[in-house]
């Protein structure tokens, strides 16, 4: 059952900030709503308080996919449907344009948005890896402040960020990879539609006469949020990638996940899978 | 087209079709009536309390609120069930299963209802918690229903031959352990019903998401303390069953019933997933102790059966669930000694009932697990185990009964399999590739160099078969009989009615088929009325795969009536001879020597006229069958049905997952009446099967739920199965219409046991745990989150 | 309250409603069109499947208010008058309807698919499928009605 609450829709960003400095505790931004919506009819904890729902789907700010020579600009408000639809990111960005396409179903893409997947930041949230693997950054407003922050440094807890009361996350910008770069996002899940992801993985890697350059690793729903692996990138940096170092880096990523997540009910299955699945990603962006 | 019929067996468009493509046919939700109030239910979040007391002190002057309804308000019965009256329409008095309804709240708004329920304080004293059925017979087990005296619902013996003689002759004796979940039956529906009362005269109208009208009638007059006269219920276009809307639905109407006796005004109930799920019953969970003892060339001598099943905290259909399981344990197979015992036991888990299946898809899954062991041990190919083995005309069953007066096609359906899939070359192929899968060591879960899988061997291919016989319709369960009403009007239009209700399978057109077929007329000179059953005869209910053999029997009886008089009249009428003879097809009337006479509506004007009755109705008794209970011996069901399943799958040996390429259903329904409707059987409850067999799971923790919704509970989409062939084999048998007898049911109970064999002529290693998860498939077990927090199952 | 005016099968409307109910909610309860169901209320079924802006979405996951301004199909919407859409006959005529609870939030993922897509891949088809459940059909019916239609709408 739906608690009461309004829900106003601005039709430009300083409305919108405007309301949400008004600093009552109670207000939440709602776009696709498909998080939002069912959390509210099923009196979830995390939407129980709210009162006042501020649609940001009118304002054009936060829409429209924009691209230039080194990034693309995705308006926060911006559907799956939208980033499937877009040739650039299609082209440059395939393991999102791949994420984005396991998302839930059709229906569910035609609302949800990209920038909710990430500010609503459950565990298994698709994009998660694959906007940490493109080093993502995102822009965000309040009435008095503009800041840009790595999607790395704005993920902080399961379903929670760094987002203050007062803000908006505007624009998500990610920077066009070079060519050189190889990679490909992996997710499996209990069926073949629909369904929550149990692992996800993403990686991109240059690499020079099999030394790798420079390698970028990611893992949802196996650590407690979407997380990129910094010290396994390092440790990987300037190694041959051959198949023997494939399967090392692959056991490391398993010890990563353990050092990360700690031992649960599932690491049993789940840990062996990612090694062998990590692993089949490696081998499968071989040159 | 077939020769002999000129509408059965083609594809007819259901005569509910338009309306459900349109979005104009009513679901009960859809209902709305003037002065309708809603309601909800009153919980506790245990699973085994004794209530104290119940204060809705803070509530009762609230403006929001109507009514309160507790069990005070029932003027009969307190307690209902199907078998026996253990299930509380209030439980006020203690709570046995999480899913339990304390009392409800009637109001103008449910969304202001809701909020009232948090302000009900309830007081009570929780239980200790049964939640293994294995520990529900133990000397010290907490009694779910005190009053009984004991936790065994049910024990259904079979004693056949002599065991010990049976396995002293065997050359081998292999004995296994299996068990399968508790699932839900997911139909898209939730639960909806209004009751509306109709005055001191007339009783009360119940209009529901029903599945068998008859039996709702019979619970809410019981408890409504009325004549059966008194009680009408309506059945509205129902979203799907399986089996599963029968008592809950009951249960619901009673309590809609109730409150809208106390409030003189409609009152409706419709549940979210969340509650659909919670409260509803569910399939049993079994474990299965098998012990076979066989010959080396393959012929089994002696089975020895041990079958424990979860009821969950009431008995609902527990008792003929597990009867159908204790006849057909054994599977299709001629064996000589026989020793089952079934036994069903009380425990705090959600209850459970009928589903579609009713006792079949576990026994059918450990003993086609079985039958490919043996094999395998043989050294010989899963058919050829079958071929040995399997029933044929003159056998004689594990019930003792003789199989006769049908084709027993349990070998035909096998070959078809086989010979349409290329079975045992596949099957071959697939054992002798070796499965590099290396054993895991999760003790240090990093993975050895050698244990990661090269991408080229990722996936390995597996093939396998399950066949099954099934008695049709309810057999020794009790009294058997069907109802049909026909009605032709006098300008040929015709309105048919059955006692047997629409589930959604296309009864109703099946029916239409079989009327349109005797009297010679079009499907669309058809009007298929609505059950009530105010208007309708009793026909028993649309379970055990009965609606096309029992109603089905009705209708033809009902139309060869009304065929015989009208053959009668025309004769007379247009002064044909003695010897001539009279058809009717198309709409059009026939003399053998004259030709074309007239036209059917034109007849039935005249006749009309003529003062000819022209309303029939039609009774379809089945044979009877008898059972000696302490034997387990007799002639179970009149006839039986046979069906043969391939399943081809790829399996990720790296993860674990299941991919159904392929399954062959191959079927002898009998005569096949409704093609697309047959095939539409198939179609789904393959499907559903698939789902059993691969990840469908309802999981409890100390009784609660974890899985409330279509996010965790997963069912199959239209992405996991990627071809199903439907194969019907159309057997000759003097029962049913034209010999068309079952099919609703054979078509899942399959398909789980095939997958299983087809995983493991992949992997190599066998399956005892359905399903075939992802964890199973890799680890041989099952793994669990601690709690039942929402977000726990990730 | 608050006031929105949209488009709904092809007729300006307006409503006075509260913020807080959803889509499925206005349709079923102001506007009397049952025939968008509510299978589970959290975007799993696609029973409550509408198109909006001529894309499918689950009207239990969007709220009344966020229809302002925006054009709504329904099930009752798809046909013209009493002469049924391809895609309905073709429903019927494949077998494709059977408890019919799923039927119209099935319909219109498949009409909007044929819009964007009119001539789509089997997978394509499934894909379009994958958010609407049905417990009856094993979908298969389902999709070669698609395909037929798809089939008859390129022979035009």
């Amino acid at each position: 059952m739906m608690p009461s609450l309004e829900i106003i829709t601005p039709k430009n960003l300083n409305d919108a900030l405007n309301l949400l400095s008004s600093k009552e505790k109670d207000i939440h931004i709602i776009a696709g709503g498909t998080d939002v919506v069912p959390g509210l009819n099923q009196e979830s904890n995390r939407f129980k308080d709210i009162r006042l729902l501020i649609d940001i789907n009118r304002i054009a700010e936060v829409k429209g996919i924009k691209t230039d020579k080194e990034k693309i600009s995705i308006g926060a408000a911006e559907t799956f449907s939208d980033v499937l639809q877009n040739e650039t990111i299609e082209k440059k960005f395939p393991l999102l344009w791949k994420a984005v396409s396991t998302i839930g179903s059709v229906q569910i893409r035609n609302r949800a948005t990209i920038a909710g997947n990430f500010v609503n930041n459950a565990p298994c949230a698709d994009t998660v890896p694959v906007l940490l693997v493109y080093n993502a950054t995102i822009e965000i407003e309040s009435q008095s402040s503009k800041r840009e922050i790595g999607l790395n440094d704005f993920l902080s807890a399961p379903y929670k960020t760094k987002l203050n009361a007062d803000e908006i996350v505007t624009r998500i910008n990610i920077p066009i990879p070079s060519n050189e770069f190889a990679g490909d996002f992996y997710k499996l899940g209990r069926r073949r539609a629909v369904a929550i992801s149990r692992i996800t993985l993403a990686l991109l890697m240059k690499s020079n006469d099999r030394i790798i350059d420079e390698i970028r690793i990611a893992s949802g729903a196996v650590t407690p949020i979407g997380t990129r692996f910094f010290d396994l990138e390092k440790f990987a940096k300037g190694k041959k990638a051959d198949d023997e170092f494939m399967k090392e880096l692959s056991g490391k990523l398993g010890e990563q996940i353990i050092q990360v997540t700690g031992l649960r009910w599932s690491s049993e299955y789940k840990l062996p899978v990612v090694q062998q699945m990590f692993y089949q990603l490696l081998k499968g962006i071989e040159r | 087209m077939n020769k002999e019929f000129s509408v059965v067996g083609t594809k007819v468009i259901r005569e509910d079709g338009v309306d459900k493509v349109t979005g104009h046919a009513k679901f009960a939700d859809d209902y709305k009536f003037d002065g309708m109030l809603h309601s909800v239910m009153l919980r506790i979040s245990e699973a085994h309390a004794k209530i104290n007391s119940i204060d809705f002190s803070e509530i009762e002057n609230n403006q929001s609120l109507f009514s309160i309804i507790t069990s005070a308000d029932i003027p009969g019965a307190k307690k209902v069930g199907m078998i026996k009256n253990d299930q509380p329409i209030f439980c006020d008095e203690k709570v046995v299963t999480p899913g339990d309804v304390l009392a409800m709240l009637v109001g103008e708004s449910e969304y202001e209802l809701r909020t009232l329920l948090k302000k009900i304080k309830v007081d009570y004293t929780p239980l200790p918690i049964l939640n293994d059925p294995k520990k529900s017979l133990d000397k010290d087990a907490i009694l779910i229903h005190p009053e009984t005296g004991t936790n065994l619902i049910c024990h259904h013996p079979l004693r056949k031959g002599d065991l010990e003689k049976g396995f002293a002759e065997s050359d081998d004796i292999l004995e296994q352990t299996y068990t399968t979940q508790l699932i839900e039956h997911g139909y898209i529906e939730p639960e909806a019903v209004i009751a509306i009362p109709l005055g001191s005269s007339q009783g009360v109208k119940v209009i529901g998401s029903i599945q068998n009208p008859f039996t709702t009638r019979r619970f809410v007059a019981n408890v409504l303390d009325l004549p059966l006269s008194k009680v009408r219920i309506v059945q509205a276009h129902l979203g799907g069953s399986f089996g599963g809307k029968d008592d809950t639905m009951c249960v619901l109407s009673a309590r809609a019933a109730v409150a809208a006796m106390k409030t003189n005004r409609p009152v409706k109930i419709r549940y979210t997933r969340e509650e659909s799920i919670l409260e509803s019953y569910k399939r049993h969970p079994y474990i299965l102790n098998y012990k076979i003892g066989y010959a080396k060339n393959g012929k089994i001598k002696a089975m020895k059966i041990d079958i424990l099943a979860d009821g969950g905290a009431y008995v609902s259909m527990s008792p003929f669930v597990t009867w159908r399981t204790v006849v057909q344990a054994t599977g299709p197979y001629e064996i000589e000694n026989v020793h089952t015992d079934v036994r069903a036991v009380y425990t705090n888990n959600p209850y459970t009932g009928a589903m579609r299946g009713f006792g079949s898809p576990q026994p059918i899954f450990a003993q086609e697990s079985l039958m490919d062991e043996i094999a395998a041990r043989l050294h010989i190919t899963p058919d050829e185990i079958r071929r040995i083995n399997g029933l044929k005309v003159g056998s004689i069953t594990a019930t003792g009964q003789t199989l006769k007066d049908h084709e027993v096609n349990l070998v035909r359906v096998l070959d078809v399999a086989c010979g349409n899939t290329d079975f045992i070359t596949k099957w071959k192929k697939n054992k002798n590739e070796k499965t590099h899968i290396a054993a895991l060591d999760f003790k240090s879960p990093v993975l050895k160099e050698s244990q990661f899988i090269k991408p080229g061997n990722l996936i390995k291919k597996g093939i396998g078969l399950a066949v099954s016989f099934r008695g049709c319709s309810l057999g020794a369960e009790g009294v058997d009989a069907a109802s049909a009403y026909l009605s032709i009007q006098n300008d040929g239009s015709v309105y048919l009615d059955c006692g047997l209700a629409e589930n959604g399978q296309g009864l109703r057109t099946t029916y239409s088929i079989i009327a349109s077929e005797v009297l010679g007329i079009t499907t669309d000179k058809i009007i298929y009325l609505e059950l009530d059953t105010g208007i309708t005869s009793d026909g028993g209910p649309t379970v055990a795969s009965r609606g096309t053999i029992m109603g089905g029997g009705a209708v033809k009886k009902a139309a060869e009536i009304l065929l015989e008089r009208l053959e009668k009249f025309v004769k007379d009428e247009f002064k044909l001879g003695e010897d001539d003879f009279v058809s009717f097809r198309e709409n059009l009337v026939f003399s053998r020597r004259k030709g074309l006479i007239s036209k059917f509506p034109e007849v039935c004007k005249l006749a009309f006229l003529k003062g000819v009755s022209l309303a029939s109705i039609g009774w379809y008794k089945s044979p009877n069958v008898h059972w000696d209970e302490k034997f387990g011996q007799g002639d179970a069901y009149f006839t039986y049905v046979y069906g043969c399943q391939v399943a081809e799958v790829s399996v990720n040996i790296a993860t674990g997952e299941v991919y159904i390429d392929k399954v062959t259903a191959v079927h002898d329904p009998g005569k096949v009446i409704n093609r697309l409707g047959a095939e539409g059987q198939v179609y789904g409850g393959v499907t559903q099967g698939a789902g059993y067999g691969i990840f469908e799971e309802v999981t409890t923790d100390k009784g609660f739920i974890r899985e409330l919704n279509f996010d965790t509970y997963t069912i199959p989409t239209s992405k996991d199965i990627d071809e199903i062939k439907p194969i019907f084999i159309e057997g000759k048998d003097s029962y049913g219409p034209w010999g068309g007898k079952s099919l609703g049911e054979p078509t899942l109970e399959l398909t789980a046991a095939a997958i299983s064999n087809a995983v493991s002529n992949a992997l190599g290693k066998r399956f005892f745990n359905l399903p075939l998860n992802l964890e199973e498939v890799l680890l041989s077990k099952k793994l669990r989150p601690a709690d039942t927090k929402r977000g726990s199952l990730l | 309250m608050i006031e929105i005016k949209f488009i709904l099968n092809k007729k300006h409307v307006s409503a006075k409603i509260e913020s807080n109910i959803r889509l499925i909610d206005l349709l079923r309860d102001k506007f009397n069109l049952t025939g968008t169901k509510e299978g589970c209320g959290v975007g799993e079924c696609g029973a409550c499947t509408v198109l909006m802006n001529g894309r499918a979405v689950n009207s239990c996951l969007v709220l009344a208010a966020q229809a302002d301004e925006s054009d709504i199909v329904t099930i009752e919407g798809i046909s013209n008058g009493d002469v049924l859409n391809p895609l309905q006959k073709n429903f019927l005529s494949h077998g494709a309807v059977q408890c019919g609870f799923c039927t119209p939030g099935m319909v219109l993922s498949a009409s909007a698919l044929l819009d964007q897509n009119p001539n789509p891949s089997e997978e394509e088809i499934k894909e379009s499928i994958a958010g609407n459940l049905c417990r009856c059909t094993g979908y298969k019916q389902i999709i070669d009605a698609v395909k037929e239609t798809a089939k008859e709408l390129n022979q035009k």
